[in-house]
């Protein structure tokens, strides 16, 4: 049964988003500071809004106010200020105004708010059917051959440096360990490795901890892997083969992605957390299917104070179809098409006691996974875990501190939590209150 | 190459690893496969262990803050008008509402660093907020803060704040009940508490209280004592009153057409007793600075009688040595005894910012408004107008707008001043009012919508 059809015509009542989740969209700190100045009702006229989309002029320092409009139901953004930073304080400024009642349901929209409208479903229409069209070729062979034989190079180089390291003891890496890994790193990238380059410039993180020994020859004996389970691609499964192709670095082309099978469902966005990596920022969005119970990661990046992608909002949840990447544990994805948000309310979690088994399951595929969405119903925050109604502990990840605000929110009493996995233990991400609203951690 | 099932510990390879494979006669690459296998094992096979969640916490007893009220906390919290905070926090406590969980840690935080924002806590972060503070020891402060009007037991099992929370509303609605109940277990409180239950005492202090205040003048301590006097002070009829009065006689004199100072040679014991502090602040002369204490812990009705004078010709009178001083006291006597008649007295002839305190809040701001029309802005006004407390009336919002209308192109600083002061103490409705100074219609707008949202 196909439900698309009529969902164009379905206007669907979107929930209210709350404060935390607007600012969650927010390019960085100053935009939202920047927001919050322009929400005050007495900045905004003709301000109005439909179940999906929300609009009102704003007064700016010039003589003609500012237009922004939002379509909840993506979200998408416009307006008429020349901000380079996108969605701008003026589409931020309006969604918080709504956020706190302060846009007045009903009216019709202006002209420019239907003129807009119409642009954006009239470009979808051409998009949708440019995608529908079978993808083109395979991928490009000239150069291919060159990049190949470049990175088996760097990395057999990798694999002499490593064992050097073990050869001669590790014990000086605390005095000499940066500058190795800055120049070892950059060769990396001159091989064409950057998934590689990226691990091992990670590794100056391991000399703040005192067990600093341990996480290291962790750390080296996994690139080691990844070195040799390269060198030994041809006798690895289809499945693996991909992980470890992408965990060195391969690109892998968004045609190649979207031309897999796509996987339809309501997905919860569960969580999201910004991360700062060589003047980049990473925004990692975290799905998890109702249906299928699939985890998604949908990742972004966006030099420093540049627009990241805002389209998936915490707490929301979306009808739409993903595709994964490929590997053995997928869990990168595209959203391919959305079909339209789905009736929210906080996602199923899982018992707490089922988390390592899936792990497990995890790591059996990719060995190299170090990062992972789980969301826990049910479960107790104490300053160092969270704690399911049998006792049974998670660790929370020692960089975080004591999570101050998830614990204010439980209060001692059982709570659903979206965090992500990691190997030193968990980062939560998401809690919902008590009256079901989203709080971001 | 398969890696054989060996029984090395992670630790054996980690020592290996240190100090390398080559001083150990092993393979480094069999090093790094091992060590890559046992890595994945040991993440893959990890189990739940052992947790402690705390007790959760008691339920709440108030009903939670609006959702655009708590959306503007949050904006505050973050940094938007954060001057506004406090009175936020007094809004919402007149309400009887809390604030939303995820914003308490914010909120505590704020509160360690600046005390002024903690009374109010106890009771807007709830039950939740003391949860907290229990776990948190940088937020302990919240434990002896007041919460919510308590119930019977907590007088004898409560923190510290509990306490002081039941003994003011029982003191508000059954005085001599509260009084009793504070003299039967007075000897097994500690010196904190003692000294913050005699202040609670204020509130309906009459001379019922006379006996216990006096007996608590010879507390082992100093802030007990010292709180026990300023009580008694504002009690014509105790003894502690009488005593003074008989030391102010002797100190200052009518003296033909003015007045004479004659200061004690000493601060004996009995003074000491009666709150009189021996060591005087650094540049303030010895007996000048118990003459001080003496008139100002006198009962201002005393002076009428001895002087035959009423306060507005009593404060005009010449004094010669010591002038500083006596006005110094009686200033401090207005303000401690709430006398508008002598504090509006002092006023006229030096307005004090301290004495404004003293009058009723028209009067406050009608005097302020005078003040201000007849000078011109400087650092002193600004002091003063900082003691007019809100809401302005509309004569003083007048002066001070035209002033800040003035001062904006000559002294922008000032100007920045009276805008920032202007937009917390003017009556917000007036946003619509004031769009030529923008900065100030967007505050008072700001604490408009505040106020709507807080009703």
């Amino acid at each position: 049964m196909d439900l698309s059809a009529g969902v164009a015509s379905v206007r669907r009542v979107i929930e209210r988003w709350s404060r935390d989740q607007v600012l969650s969209l927010a390019p960085d700190a100053a935009s939202q500071k920047a927001a919050a100045g322009v929400s005050a009702p007495g900045k905004w006229s003709g301000s109005g809004a439909l179940p999906d989309v929300v609009w009102g002029e704003c007064k700016g320092s010039g003589a003609t106010p500012y237009r922004a409009c939002v379509d909840l139901s993506e979200p998408a953004y416009k307006c008429s200020c020349p901000s380079r930073k996108f969605p701008c304080k003026h589409a931020l400024g309006l969604l918080l105004l709504w956020a706190s009642d302060g846009v007045p349901d009903g009216g019709a929209p202006a002209g420019w708010v239907t003129e807009w409208l119409e642009q954006r479903r009239s470009r979808a229409e051409q998009q949708d059917r440019r995608e529908r069209e079978p993808a083109k070729g395979s991928r490009p062979s000239s150069g291919s051959a060159q990049r190949e034989s470049r990175v088996a190079a760097g990395l057999s180089e990798l694999e002499r440096w490593l064992t050097d390291q073990i050869a001669h003891g590790i014990a000086g890496a605390r005095q000499t360990g940066l500058a190795d890994w800055d120049e070892l790193g950059r060769r990396l990238v001159d091989a064409q490795a950057p998934g590689v380059a990226g691990a091992v410039s990670r590794l100056s993180r391991v000399l703040r901890e005192e067990d600093w020994p341990g996480l290291l020859l962790e750390e080296y004996a996994l690139i080691h892997l990844l070195a040799v389970a390269h060198r030994r691609a041809a006798g690895l499964p289809a499945g693996l083969a991909e992980t470890v192709r992408s965990r060195v670095g391969f690109p892998i082309i968004r045609e190649d992605v979207l031309a897999s099978p796509w996987i339809r469902d309501d997905w919860d966005v569960v969580g999201a957390r910004d991360e700062e990596q060589d003047r980049l920022v990473a925004r990692r969005v975290w799905l998890q299917g109702r249906a299928t119970g699939r985890a998604a990661l949908v990742l972004s990046f966006a030099p420093i104070g540049q627009a990241l992608d805002a389209s998936l909002v915490t707490g929301t949840t979306i009808d739409a179809a993903l595709a994964y990447y490929p590997g053995a544990s997928p869990v990168r994805a595209l959203v391919a098409e959305r079909y339209g948000p789905a009736t929210a309310g906080p996602p199923a979690g899982t018992k707490l006691s089922r988390v390592p088994g899936r792990i497990a399951e995890v790591l059996a595929g990719d060995p190299w996974a170090d990062s992972w969405p789980v969301v826990l119903g049910d479960v107790i925050p104490s300053t160092e875990s969270l704690v399911d109604e049998s006792g049974n502990g998670l660790p929370l990840h020692p960089a975080g501190g004591v999570p101050w605000r998830l614990l204010a929110v439980s209060g001692g009493r059982p709570v659903t939590v979206a965090a992500e996995w990691t190997p030193r233990g968990l980062r939560p991400l998401t809690v919902w209150d008590e009256e079901g609203q989203v709080v971001r951690l | 190459m398969n890696t054989p099932a060996v029984n090395v510990t992670w630790e054996d390879l980690v020592s290996t690893a240190l100090v390398g494979t080559d001083r150990r006669s092993a393979s480094p690459g069999e090093v790094l496969e091992q060590a890559a296998v046992q890595v994945v094992r040991a993440r893959a096979g990890r189990r739940t262990r052992e947790g402690h969640p705390p007790a959760p916490a008691a339920e709440e007893t108030r009903p939670l803050a609006a959702r655009a009220a708590g959306d503007r906390l949050a904006r505050m919290l973050g940094g938007e008008q954060a001057r506004l905070l406090p009175e936020w926090l007094e809004a919402a406590a007149a309400i009887g509402v809390r604030v939303p969980a995820h914003l308490i840690p914010g909120l505590l935080d704020l509160g360690a660093r600046d005390r002024s924002i903690r009374s109010h806590l106890g009771a807007l972060t709830g039950a939740r907020g003391r949860w907290l503070a229990e776990l948190n020891p940088s937020w302990s402060y919240l434990l002896a803060e007041a919460a919510d009007m308590p119930s019977g037991d907590l007088w004898e099992f409560g923190t510290s704040g509990d306490r002081r929370g039941y003994l003011a509303a029982l003191r508000a609605a059954a005085p001599a009940q509260a009084r009793e109940l504070l003299e039967r277990g007075w000897d097994k409180e500690t010196p904190e508490d003692r000294a913050a239950f005699v202040l609670l005492l204020s509130e309906n202090l009459g001379m019922d209280d006379e006996p216990f205040l006096e007996a608590a003048l010879d507390d082992r301590r100093r802030e007990v004592r010292q709180a026990a006097a300023d009580l008694l002070t504002r009690l014509p009829e105790s003894r502690l009153a009488r005593r003074m009065a008989e030391r102010a006689a002797r100190f200052l004199v009518k003296d033909g057409g003015g007045l004479r100072a004659d200061p004690p040679k000493a601060c004996d014991s009995t003074m000491e007793r009666d709150g009189v502090r021996p060591r005087p602040p650094a540049g303030t002369a010895q007996r000048g600075w118990w003459l001080q204490q003496v008139i100002a812990r006198t009962p201002l009705a005393f002076w009428a009688g001895h002087l035959g004078l009423p306060p507005e010709r009593a404060v005009q009178l010449k004094v010669g040595d010591w002038a500083r001083e006596v006005a110094m006291g009686w200033t401090r006597a207005a303000i401690l005894q709430h006398d508008a008649r002598w504090a509006r007295a002092l006023f006229e002839v030096e307005p004090l910012t301290d004495l404004l305190a003293v009058l009723p809040p028209d009067e406050q701001s009608a005097r302020a408004a005078e003040l201000v029309v007849r000078h011109p802005v400087d650092g002193q006004m600004i002091m003063m107008l900082g003691g007019v407390a809100r809401p302005w009336g509309p004569r003083l919002a007048k002066a001070v707008l035209k002033k800040i209308v003035e001062t904006s192109g000559t002294q922008p600083w000032n100007a920045g001043e009276l805008i920032r002061l202007a937009g917390e103490r003017l009556d917000p409705a007036m946003h619509g009012h004031v769009q030529e100074i923008a900065e100030l219609a967007v505050i008072l707008r700001f604490r408009y919508d505040m106020s709507k949202e807080l009703s």
